[in-house]
């Protein structure tokens, strides 16, 4: 397979993916494994796992997965054409809203369409989560971690994440040792 | 259309407002680069709040909130939209970029220097189970949105968690096609809010003239 396609592929998967991110970039996370990994055979499951967790781990945006999935496709190349892929079109789209509708955010149909698409971005949100989930090769240790996890942080949402993350990681290594 | 020109002149009109400090680039950058390096395990937009509003005051609060509805409600990462609303609000079409850039290089390049760090210890099985448990309780986290979003809109009827359902199905259990399932949704989501709104507004039309 030659440069050009690899780069145009890398487009092609994430760019419409970057106009239906609607609620943020986690919502499409499920999607995102589903192309690099089934379809694209980008990377292997393992290192879908290790991107993921190292996006998360990693301070900035979550969406930086897509940086790193670019990156062990073709190098630096590939990480900038891949962030460039998923960051643009939404942002343009962004930057016509703002400059047009500035003056509208009053307006009731600003709220109700906004009522209208949170369900959806929602649905999306939990069904990345159990897509990803899914897909991993760690079993039912992994569901169980991610369920207790889902428990804790919606009671104490100001709870620093890492330290639970670290936890998560630990945990995972103790169920491979004794198991 | 109309609403088109209204916007226009109304953009060219308002002078910029005399109330919001001026920036130069580089200061503009500063706080964007802080909240990218700083910024670990989501909940970025709270950290916006406190460096943008509370810390320098470049934005009021209600500025602030109009600018997050805006970046929630539009596909893409809503920390980045969110920068380059504050960021155009500052200085332009420029200052969005700006706003952009430094939030995302520094951890881009952290970012690849952690992958490239794992790459070099590859072979130790027991990174890969930590890393493992690691992406399942970020699962959790990012559950937990989720959850708590499906709590809240409980008090609006039991439509929004239907919907919510049937994204689950579709995507998950069913595995079709995202985008055709996400627009197809998405336009059920905006008519049915549309009819609530009208019939919200019929049921409060005597009640609505007091006010």
């Amino acid at each position: 397979m030659n440069d050009e396609n690899i780069y145009l592929s890398l487009i092609k998967v994430f760019a419409p993916l970057s106009l239906i991110s609607i609620g943020g970039g986690q919502s499409i996370v499920g999607d995102i494994h589903n192309q690099a990994v089934t379809v694209h055979h980008w990377l292997t499951q393992v290192q879908f796992i290790d991107a993921f967790a190292i996006s998360r781990a990693a301070p900035g945006p979550g969406a930086l997965l897509t940086t790193l999935i670019g990156w062990e496709v073709s190098g630096w190349k590939g990480a900038f054409v891949a962030t460039m892929a998923l960051f643009v079109p939404s942002s343009i789209l962004t930057y016509l809203v703002i400059r047009i509708g500035h003056t509208k955010r009053n307006r009731p149909w600003y709220r109700w369409a906004q009522n209208g698409l949170a369900p959806v971005a929602t649905g999306l949100i939990l069904a990345s989560s159990l897509i990803v989930l899914r897909a991993t090769t760690g079993g039912l240790s992994t569901w169980l971690i991610a369920a207790v996890g889902a428990v804790f942080f919606t009671r104490f949402a100001k709870v620093h994440p890492i330290p639970i993350l670290v936890l998560g990681g630990l945990i995972q290594i103790a169920v491979g040792y004794w198991l | 259309m109309d609403d088109l020109s209204d916007t226009a002149t109304k953009l060219s009109t308002v002078a910029p407002p005399q109330a919001r400090p001026q920036v130069s680039l580089l200061s503009l950058a500063i706080p964007f680069a802080k909240i990218g390096l700083t910024s670990f395990g989501g909940g970025l937009s709270a950290w916006v709040y406190r460096e943008i509003v509370a810390l320098r005051g470049w934005l009021s609060e209600d500025e602030f909130v109009g600018a997050l509805t805006i970046s929630q409600i539009l596909p893409g990462p809503n920390i980045i939209n969110l920068s380059m609303n504050i960021g155009y609000l500052m200085r332009g079409s420029v200052g969005g970029l700006v706003a952009i850039l430094a939030l995302l290089i520094p951890p881009i390049l952290i970012a690849l220097l952690m992958s490239a760090g794992l790459a070099l210890v590859n072979e130790y099985v027991w990174l890969h189970q930590f890393m493992e448990g690691l992406a399942a309780a970020a699962m959790g986290l990012s559950a937990s949105v989720g959850i708590r979003n499906v709590k809240n809109s409980f008090k609006s009827g039991l439509w929004p968690v239907a919907l919510s359902g049937c994204v689950i199905i579709g995507v998950f259990f069913l595995q079709w096609p995202i985008v055709p399932v996400i627009f197809a949704l998405a336009a059920l989501g905006l008519l049915i809010a549309r009819a609530k709104y009208r019939s919200g507004l019929k049921d409060q039309k005597p009640t609505a003239k007091k006010k």
